[in-house]
């Protein structure tokens, strides 16, 4: 080991390819005080014969004999890293910003051995180094010093300003919201304009803040918590609320956060506006007119939860706002802006104190419950109409009377006399009514979801939270006002299983989007977020779709029914190693085939060139050889560019029995299932119960789950899917194994498509093409139980089972019947 | 010597490493020392050492209770679906359409279009009992303009159609009628009242019509990435290259001959860039839509398509025109994955909703049928995936798992058993050796008899292990595809009383059944052919090496298909059926093949009673032979779909080892081989 590793180290200088960089940070000393300073490790990277690397770029330095001796010595501490070559790096344009990261790192090495250099000179270089002249030594020092000078000068420079920052900002952690800077209003201090109602993204939104981003994240801003006054030095709001608080801790940690004034695109003022009671609609409007980027009020948001007050309740926030965005919580048609408002849930605090284990869905005991106190007299009587009309399987609660002293009244609810938990008697129900108050935004439809409960959302033209993204009718039933004395028969005309479905969906709501300020914060920077980068945003499905369906559901990544044209025939390919006899033969067999468009030959064998182009078989279609880099089986599932069909035939290169009406007829059949794999010999997985994992079966068996991608046709798309998106370290594995790779197809068509392969024909006495050696059953048995593990590796990669296992073969229609040969379209078929 | 080059090395690389660090390497240093131990989120949102201490924004008993008066919302200019439909007409059978009979001569479209509306299922004769009262303003050409009908009541549960941008002023005040109208103004469209329509060419097919142009699910290679709109209405494709486009998104480079295309053509290209007027913008974007080219829509000032039910994000991409140079960007990003699924979806789209004038107008009914329905609507995954919400029927179930089309996307399975109904007809005679046959099947869970016949029931049948209900039917042919609510199981094995099934056959087309429930997966077949000497099409049933229909006389397929058949098909289809019964099977095929757009299977059949087969499910009389059947019936049927659904197959599903030369006791469907 010491002895390659010195003679490495030795030669290094002599490698155009190698470049020396890395000399730890540790071991160099930093004042020169350490004597027997551990020597610098040295990493060879092998990256220098990169075309795209410049070589003035990497950092060649004209180190001396001297240097190489003085590792040499010390070499048992030396420690060199080889680390392996990418294997087919593309040089793209981020070798540019590759290259300028290398020099950067050798600079910073660079500097670290200048400074062991020094070390070296001053302490032990007497004994080691030939010895200098005093006056070049003296020099040197200079020379370090005004270096190491300048590097501590840098340092100061760069890290001064930040540790003030930073133990300023410690201080400011510490701090109380009671302190905070207090900023006067002085009375004739500009006010926002009213809301546009006309707004919209377009017109509104200054969307060139957030441009250039590549990771399509918009950036957000949060200003500083300020105290306003007026000019009698009366506070303008209440402090800033638990909710706010949590709601800006929740931006802050998130990744949308900068703290950079320049670089965000969406403004959040600290000013809490989420409750309108608590504010001073004139002085609050003045104090978000001076914040530093208001500017109309373009790109803020604002956040409230409960609009309006009395007498008339309106609807969205009666602060003027001029074209800020609002995240409001009791929008009705008539105030939401369609795509430039976000509409919020009115946060329930009972969703942090109260913890409701889900319930599974199924029948309650109540059918349909009240529970929200403080109605409409008018609303009160109607619903107390139902009870009368419907008895036992309606309840309406109201709040108690008659509770004794320290219990808190917003936990109870009462029906007569009888005193019911709240929110835990919501579980008892199977929809709940949510009916408007005062304001159209109720915080107990936060509670009835976390419920599992179904709201009855009674409350006309309101908005329902998220509604831009969320599909409410998956998840509630509205009901329009006047129609409220219907409600039981509406409600009862739903089947059981959709009203499962929407208990299922509520507490999935509530879960996702409700349970906490974060998740409400979240969810609406997400929304506003997928309006300016709409390329990059969260489907309908990621947004609504429960869990439990995302994970049982499959997207056929082929879904549109389509017939492919035969006019565009399909690819065959070849991969072959050297058996160039067999290759021809399979050249000339396939070459028969009328739909075949182009034959490619995958050459794997490095070592051997291709046979010169005189020598191949003259075939009425391009033949094209690819070779290739290195000799893995993966190779045959590139999406080579030469491809130009959707139909691909993997071949082996023995394949020489399949007859020209057999794979024609194959390409027939899969244009009638271009999302699956048809092949020839058919395979199956099986359960083995005694050693508990799955088990590779080859023999004659009514069932077929696996195709083997020795001859086997299917849509160019998975090798896509294949070489880029296979799961985990299959493909790695394959290459290493070098078995499997047909199996790795299988499972990864059937995972991606949920469908099952269809083998084509007759069994047919194939010459055992999976099988590597032709003697010897103790070989087929390894070569089986290798094949075994392979299901069960794969099995635990994907973390189930996708295989399908079916009991139909595709054969022509008249296949076998009593007919005459030569009228049959593909009369040689099945032939041993 | 040696010491002075060593000299002026160093001092060279000194000076060098100086003015490296007081230039550049302050930044770069700054980049490369990231260990330096820094605050969690820098100038975070900062934690209050009194974080607990604050209060919560709302009180509890702050809220308002006993507010003065239920609050209203304000009757504006504005109308909602609440405040302005009156949903009570509709309780009974759903959604009623009256259209108003046109004043004065009408085109030929109108004509066609009235005849499609009152062959559809919404279609009252009543004005009272309508719930809906539809106004069709549609003749751009003629110039007459419709007056305030007379059952106006302001407008009240109106929909106003136009189909093509008013030309004539507004004679009325719309009052509290909805509007469907061409790509609506993103300012005067009412979310939710409003329907938004596509802008239709003035020669768009009524009915049937063009299929998308998409051959293939993937991209050729070397097709443009972008297409742009040409001023004079044609397309124009460009390379990769963006940095000629200005922000505008017209390229100064010059295309050069033969990149430009005529009016006719469709793009041919991954994306298609639209932007500009509204008209002009709409009438792309539906031909993108046909080509199978990505509309690419830059802050468009007008209302997408039937936005309300159509998710568009899955087939297009709408983003702001300010970033345009952001968004070619992101496209020639995005992943193929994400491309073919998109490209695909304009496919499906066209095909389900704007093809023809027809589907246009049906779905317009279907959106507003939905708001009506309320939970009973169609989930959105019915309208955004194949086959699309106007073959599946939310009157079925709501539930995605019941139909067959959604079994992959919900992870669900069919159920393992099915329900035979045997038909029978003329000969009268109970089929007990047919029940025998079926109820020996595993997979069967009842069997209904069908008794369509003149003769009084027999009242003895043959003891079975599974239940047997006998139905005394009408003697339409039609009743054959009646949803018959005793119908439990999704799988249905229609069966003629003079079909002859063992049970292994039964057996084994009921697995297959299961791998392809949205299919027919019959015994017999017959195939369809355009016949030059009568231009037109005709059918055979004689065995050729491919076919495209299965007779119905012994089928499986899935419950849903009769919901469809009795509710979906136009009247006069249902009576054609009746009067000639050999179109029963034609019938069923061509809706079949409508909705999959794929053939239906074959599965092996026994071959000695295949001589002996080709019956015909005859009417009350025995019916003709197959090989006389009435060309006129498939033509009929083709001018009332409006093209041919039918596709053909070449390939026959048998079981795995069959007639393959191993031992008959490996083979699990042994008796499908016997001769």
């Amino acid at each position: 080991m010491n002895e390659a590793i010195s003679l490495r180290s030795s030669s290094f200088a002599r490698l155009p390819g190698k470049t020396l960089q890395r000399c730890p940070d540790s071991s160099c000393p930093a004042g020169g005080a350490a004597p027997a300073a551990p020597a610098c490790a040295v990493r060879l990277v092998s990256d220098a014969p990169e075309p795209g690397r410049l070589p003035g770029a990497g950092c060649w330095l004209p180190w001396t004999r001297s240097w190489r001796w003085r590792l040499a010595i010390r070499r048992d501490q030396t420690r060199a890293e080889v680390p392996r070559a990418p294997r087919h790096e593309p040089v793209t344009e981020r070798g540019a910003e590759r290259e300028a990261a290398v020099a950067e790192e050798c600079e910073e090495e660079a500097v670290c051995v200048i400074m062991c250099a020094s070390v070296k000179y001053n302490i032990r270089g007497p004994a080691l180094i030939p010895r200098m002249k005093t006056k070049h030594r003296i020099y040197y020092i200079t020379l370090f010093s005004i270096v190491l000078l300048g590097l501590i000068a840098t340092g100061m420079f760069q890290f001064w300003p930040h540790s003030i920052e930073s133990s300023n900002e410690w201080n400011v952690e510490k701090r109380s919201v009671r302190d905070v800077p207090v900023v006067r209003l002085p009375a004739d201090s500009p006010i926002p304009e009213r809301g546009d109602l006309s707004c919209r993204m377009h017109t509104c939104f200054d969307v060139y803040r957030c441009g250039f981003n590549p990771k399509n994240k918009i950036k957000v801003y949060i200003y500083a918590l300020k105290k306003y006054v007026d000019d009698f030095g009366v506070p303008v709001s209440n402090t800033i609320s638990r909710e706010y608080n949590e709601l800006l801790t929740a931006i802050s940690d998130s990744d949308y956060y900068t703290d950079d004034i320049n670089r965000a695109c969406l403004f959040v003022p600290s000013i809490d506006v989420l409750n309108q009671n608590t504010l001073r609609i004139k002085e609050t409007a003045q104090a978000l007119a001076q914040l530093s980027r208001w500017d109309r009020g373009t790109n803020h948001l604002l956040f409230n939860m409960l609009p309006g007050g009395p007498p008339d309740y309106n609807t969205a926030l009666d602060v003027p706002r001029d074209r800020a965005l609002l995240a409001g919580g009791g929008f009705s048609t008539w105030t939401y802006r369609q795509g430039y408002d976000v509409s919020i849930p009115v946060y329930s605090p009972l969703s942090a104190e109260v913890d409701l284990p889900e319930k599974g869905p199924g029948p309650r005991r109540y059918f349909l419950l009240s529970s929200q106190v403080g109605l409409h007299p008018e609303y009160r009587e109607d619903v107390e109409a139902l009870q009368v009309k419907h008895g036992e399987s309606v309840l309406v609660l109201d709040k108690c009377t008659n509770l004794s002293e320290g219990v808190l009244s917003v936990r109870k609810r009462c029906h007569k006399h009888q005193v019911f938990d709240y929110p835990q008697v919501l579980q008892e129900a199977t929809f709940c009514v949510v009916l408007r108050g005062a304001r159209l935004g109720q915080a107990v439809l936060s509670d009835v979801l976390q419920a599992g409960c179904v709201p009855v959302v009674i409350a006309d033209s309101y908005i329902l939270p998220f509604s831009e993204v969320l599909d409410w009718k998956r998840a509630s039933v509205v009901v329009p006002e006047e129609k409220m004395s219907d409600v039981y028969s509406i409600l009862q005309s739903i089947p059981q299983r959709q009203i499962e479905e929407m208990q299922r969906q509520a507490r999935w709501f509530w879960e996702a989007y409700f349970q906490s300020i974060k998740a409400i914060a979240l969810a609406t920077l997400q929304i506003i977020n997928d309006r300016i980068y709409p390329y990059a945003a969260i489907s309908y499905e990621e947004w609504n779709d429960p869990p439990a369906v995302k994970w049982g559901s499959v997207s056929n990544p082929l879904f549109l029914p389509l017939i492919p044209p035969q006019s565009q025939g399909f690819t065959a390919i070849v991969l072959t190693y050297d058996r160039v006899e067999s290759l021809f033969r399979v050249i000339t067999e396939v070459s028969k085939v009328p739909s075949l468009s182009k034959l490619l030959v995958v050459w794997n064998n490095q070592n051997k060139n291709p046979p010169e182009d005189s020598l191949w078989p003259k075939i009425r279609v391009p033949l094209k050889v690819v070779r290739t880099a290195e000799n893995k089986l993966s190779n045959r599932f590139f999406p080579y560019d030469e491809i130009e069909t959707e139909a691909v035939l993997a071949i082996d290169d023995d394949i020489i029995m399949l007859t020209s009406d057999e794979l024609q007829f194959g390409y027939e059949v899969w244009r009638e299932f271009p999302d699956r794999l048809v092949g020839y010999p058919g395979r199956l997985h099986l359960w083995d119960h005694e050693m508990n994992k799955w088990k590779y079966e080859s023999e004659w068996t009514n069932e077929v789950s696996m195709v083997l991608t020795g001859a086997a046709f299917y849509h160019k798309y998975f090798n896509y899917l294949y070489t880029y998106k296979m799961p985990g370290d299959i493909k790695n594995w394959v290459d290493a194994h070098m078995n499997c790779e047909d199996i790795a197809m299988n499972f990864l068509v059937a995972n991606v498509t949920g469908k099952a392969v269809i083998k084509v024909t007759p069994r047919k006495k194939f010459k055992c093409p999976e099988c590597t050696a032709i003697d010897g059953l103790s070989l087929d048995q390894t070569h089986m139980v290798e094949r075994s593990e392979c299901i069960n590796k794969f099995a635990s990669v994907f973390g189930t089972m996708p295989l399908k296992v079916v009991e139909h073969r595709a054969d022509p229609v008249l296949y076998k019947d009593d007919f005459p040969e030569k009228l049959k379209s593909f009369p040689n078929i099945g032939s041993l | 010597m040696q010491s002075w080059r060593r000299k002026s090395l160093w001092l060279a690389l000194s000076a060098s490493w100086l003015l490296l660090i007081l230039l550049g390497g302050f930044s770069l240093l700054r980049l490369s020392l990231p260990p330096r131990p820094r605050p969690r989120a820098p100038q975070g949102w900062p934690r209050w050492l009194d974080a607990d201490l604050l209060q919560s924004f709302s009180q509890p008993g702050e809220l308002p209770e006993d507010a003065a008066q239920p609050p209203r919302a304000p009757h504006g200019g504005s109308c909602n679906w609440g405040s302005c439909f009156d949903t009570s007409k509709c309780r009974g059978d759903g959604l009623k359409v009256f259209v108003y009979p046109a004043a004065g001569p009408i085109s030929e479209t109108h004509r066609k279009i009235l005849a499609s509306i009152e062959g559809s299922r919404f279609h009252t004769f009543s004005p009272d009992g309508a719930c809906l009262l539809l106004l069709l303003s549609l003749d751009a050409q003629i110039g007459e303009c419709s007056s305030m009908p007379l059952q106006w009541n302001r407008g009240r549960n109106h929909l106003v159609l136009r189909l093509h941008p008013a030309r004539c002023p507004r004679t009325f005040q719309l009052g509290q009628a909805m509007v469907a109208e061409a790509s609506p103004t993103v300012d005067s469209f009412r979310v939710g009242f409003d329907v938004a329509l596509p802008f239709l060419p003035e020669a768009h097919p009524l009915r049937g019509g063009a299929p998308g142009q998409l051959r293939q699910h993937s991209l050729q290679p070397g097709v443009a990435l972008l297409a742009l709109e040409e001023e004079r209405g044609g397309w124009r494709t460009a390379g990769t290259n963006f940095s000629a486009c200005p922000w505008d998104g017209r390229c100064k480079q010059d295309p050069g001959p033969g990149q430009t295309q005529r009016w006719e053509m469709l793009p041919n290209a991954t994306f298609c860039l639209i932007s500009g007027h509204r008209s002009q913008a709409a009438l792309r974007f539906l031909q993108a839509l046909q080509a199978g080219c990505i509309p690419v829509l830059l802050s468009p000032r007008w209302e997408l398509p039937f936005s309300e039910v159509i998710d568009w994000t899955k087939a297009a991409i709408v983003a702001d025109e300010r970033l345009l140079l952001q968004v070619l960007a992101a496209l020639q990003e995005m992943s193929p994955a994400q491309v073919l699924a998109l490209r695909q979806q304009t496919q499906f789209l066209w095909d389900a909703y704007f093809s023809s004038v027809e589907k246009v107008i049906h779905t317009t009914l279907e959106v507003i049928q939905d708001r009506i329905f309320g939970t009973s609507a169609h989930p959105s995954l019915l309208w955004n995936s194949p086959p699309g919400a106007l073959l599946a029927l939310s009157t079925f179930s709501t539930s995605p798992q019941d139909f067959p089309f959604y079994h992959l996307h919900q992870g669900s399975r069919p159920e393992g058993r099915f329900s035979a109904l045997i038909w029978v007809g003329a000969s009268g005679q109970p089929p007990l050796k047919l029940i025998q046959a079926v109820a020996g099947s595993q997979h069967c869970a009842q069997i209904l008899v069908l008794w369509s016949n003149e003769r009084p029931l027999p009242s003895r049948w043959t003891e079975t292990a599974v239940p047997l209900t006998v139905i005394d039917g009408r003697r339409k042919v039609s009743d054959r595809f009646f949803p018959y609510s005793t119908i439990r199981t999704d799988a249905i094995l229609s069966l003629d009383a003079r079909s002859s099934l063992s049970t292994s056959e039964v057996d084994f087309a009921f697995v297959v059944w299961q791998s392809f429930p949205e299919r027919m997966v019959g015994f017999l077949t017959s195939s369809h052919f355009w016949d030059e000497a009568h231009g037109g099409w005709g059918y055979t049933a004689e065995r050729t090496n491919e076919f495209s229909m299965v007779l119905t006389m012994a089928a499986f397929y899935h419950r849903y298909y009769h919901t469809l058949f009795t509710h979906s098909l136009p009247r006069a289809l249902r009576t054609l059926a009746d009067e000639a019964p050999t179109c029963v099977d034609v019938l069923m095929n061509f809706l079949v093949a409508a909705v999959t757009k794929l053939p239906p299977i074959k599965v092996p059949y026994g071959k000695q009673r295949q001589e002996a087969a080709p019956l015909v499910p005859g009417g009350p009389e025995p019916g003709p032979k197959l090989q006389a059947p009435d060309p006129n019936c498939i033509n009929q049927i083709a001018a009332a779909f409006g093209h041919m659904p039918l596709r053909s197959s070449r390939l026959r599903l048998d079981p795995v080892l069959f007639k393959d030369p191993v031992s008959m006791q490996r083979k699990k469907y042994r008796s499908l081989e016997k001769p």
